[in-house]
């Protein structure tokens, strides 16, 4: 369990990195395609590779979002619930969660895979997109490990701690 | 089972997995949505369309402009930009009756121009401008509750990461709902302002005096808040003259907020980081949102329940005021109880062809159940804003803030009103646009 949770965080700090580099370079990319539009034409493929950023910058983020609290749950009535029926519903809600965004990894990486295998390439730049397909498909992953590091802590912390 | 009780079953079953389990919203639709797909198609289409659908999403052009938008007011939020705003709406207003309490709305409006957060806005005016109230003796839900209300502005008054959404989701031009987004967010702050000046004539001592301002001072104060306005101009008039698309004015506003913070000294490398991580977890957030409303609308495409409801609404006998009086209920009671954001995603795809149906302009439409949305983040259960003010208020009680918000709920129900008989104010500016 210390070993998952020690690998999810690893991860999780990674792929913030990742993130963030990622984000910045589609700041600078548009800039920098306004600029040489404004001056001689613009950047090639710029569309097509802001599209890839924005994906590797979202899926980055999934677990680091996660981990914050940041996905936003209606929580009116669970509120009034007892802490054991709290904990409970948060048990089933992260292994019904981790199994989803499992799949989802499975299927996006299965995609990236048959992207890889037919030589698939951009329509612009022609260049191949596999990687960033790739990069979805593990922040799926990740944020799925987090789920599943929820999902085990009560078992850690025992049963009488609070939700 | 027929496709249309399938669909309505997914509904209920979506209200129960949101309500009763406490589901995140975006994983919530997706889920309900991929079942409900795969029990009327078939579960390998179900797995094609998931990852379809994510993939897609995430790599949409379109979408970019969401952590663009949000990196920009980030960076605003972490400069600590809405002070000097504060400062300069201060300096002019401040020194007449229930003064501060309206320089606060105004401040809100202001940085709403560059930041599309309730909370941001809400958490750095409750930082700002209670201690002044404070200071001159505002009532506690005088001033509480101009904050809370005047916060609520991030999302009318563009850039806003809702309107974004409502323009991806409809296919509406963005930068036209921007445009719509002024009319109904100037109207908006005017009420609110209204209802300053209507709490202290009826209880003088709730908005004391403040002291007088030279004319000098207040001119020297615009110059605080003058890049803001570069800012603000480079992004609307950019947009508004076509010389960027939305996702551009995005990423120009972003460097040049850095700049101007950076040549400033106003951002630290560590209030930098924290716009980055800041500015990921929202934008992720929203997108997950998108998407999950992504799968659940495929769904719901496989059962045309969207369609039929139009098609009977359209049909009922009675005017089409009341059709969308009827809507805007369902928004402002669901607004109280769950993110407008969610709300919105999840009813757009029913809602949106009933207005379209009917004849309503749909930037009009897009932007006014924004400003109806919004009415929910200021009322309880939820009430996301009224808590992070009653949060940092510290010594002033909740109950007193949500009184204090009371007060200013017939703004917003004469904002509403107002764009209905004049939807001109939405409609004008977009319909200039190039």
């Amino acid at each position: 369990m210390a070993v998952l949770e020690r690998v999810t965080r690893l991860l999780n700090r990674l792929f913030v990195f990742c993130g963030g580099m990622f984000l910045v370079g589609m700041i600078l990319l548009t800039c920098a395609n306004i600029a040489c539009r404004a001056v001689w034409e613009p950047i090639r493929g710029t569309f097509e590779l802001m599209g890839y950023f924005g994906a590797v910058a979202t899926a980055a983020a999934l677990a680091f979002t996660q981990i914050n609290h940041g996905h936003i749950a209606v929580n009116v009535l669970i509120n009034h619930f007892s802490p054991k029926t709290r904990r409970c519903l948060n048990a089933f809600n992260n292994a019904t969660c981790a199994l989803f965004f499992a799949v989802i990894a499975w299927q996006i990486g299965l995609k990236a895979h048959g992207f890889m295998q037919t030589g698939e390439v951009s329509e612009t730049l022609r260049v191949i997109f596999y990687p960033f397909t790739y990069m979805v498909a593990a922040g799926c992953g990740v944020i799925a490990l987090v789920f599943v590091v929820d999902l085990l802590r009560p078992l850690r912390s025992g049963p009488g701690d609070p939700p | 089972m027929s496709a249309a009780v399938v669909g309505l079953l997914g509904i209920a079953v979506l209200l129960a997995v949101l309500f009763l389990l406490g589901m995140p919203v975006g994983i919530a639709m997706a889920m309900v949505g991929f079942g409900g797909f795969c029990y009327l198609v078939s579960f390998n289409a179900g797995l094609h369309m998931l990852s379809s659908v994510f993939w897609d999403t995430f790599s949409t052009y379109g979408l970019t402009v969401i952590p663009l938008f949000i990196f920009m007011g980030q960076v605003a939020f972490y400069s600590g930009v809405n002070e000097k705003l504060y400062r300069a709406a201060y300096k002019w207003v401040g020194h007449i009756r229930g003064g501060i309490a309206m320089a606060t709305v105004l401040a809100c409006s202001a940085f709403s121009a560059i930041c599309g957060s309730n909370a941001a806005t809400a958490a750095t005016m409750t930082t700002v401008a209670l201690p002044q109230m404070r200071k001159y003796h505002y009532h506690p839900k005088l001033s509480t509750g101009a904050i809370a209300c005047g916060s609520t502005l991030g999302v009318v008054i563009p850039p806003s990461v809702v309107l974004i959404v409502i323009g991806l989701s409809t296919e509406q031009s963005i930068a036209r709902l921007f445009y719509g987004g002024i009319g109904a967010g100037m109207l908006l702050t005017l009420t609110l302002m209204a209802t300053v000046v209507a709490v202290c004539r009826r209880h003088p001592d709730w908005g004391p005096v403040g002291p007088p301002t030279t004319w000098g001072e207040r001119w020297r104060s615009l110059y605080g808040a003058l890049e803001m306005v570069v800012l603000f101009l480079l992004v609307m008039l950019g947009l508004f003259f076509g010389v960027f698309t939305p996702t551009e004015a995005g990423a120009a506003g972003s460097l040049l907020a850095l700049l101007i913070a950076g040549v400033q000294g106003r951002l630290s490398w560590k209030g930098f980081l924290a716009s980055v991580r800041d500015t990921l977890k929202i934008s992720c957030m929203v997108i997950v949102i998108v998407t999950g409303a992504m799968v659940f609308g495929r769904f719901l495409a496989v059962t045309r329940i969207p369609f039929d409801i139009a098609d009977w609404v359209v049909g009922l006998p009675i005017p089409k005021v009341a059709v969308m009086g009827i809507i805007f209920l369902i928004y402002i009671i669901g607004g109280a109880v769950m993110d407008a954001l969610a709300l919105l995603l999840i009813t757009i795809p029913i809602f949106f062809p009933v207005a379209s149906e009917l004849g309503y302009d749909p930037i009009w439409f897009g932007v006014t159940i924004t400003v109806v949305t919004t009415l929910g983040a200021v009322t309880p259960p939820v009430g996301a804003t009224t808590y992070v003010v009653g949060g940092m208020a510290g010594d002033i009680p909740l109950e007193d803030v949500f009184r204090g918000v009371a007060y200013f709920l017939p703004a917003y129900i004469v904002c509403i009103l107002i764009l209905m008989m004049v939807p001109e104010i939405v409609t004008f500016m977009p319909h200039l646009l190039r």
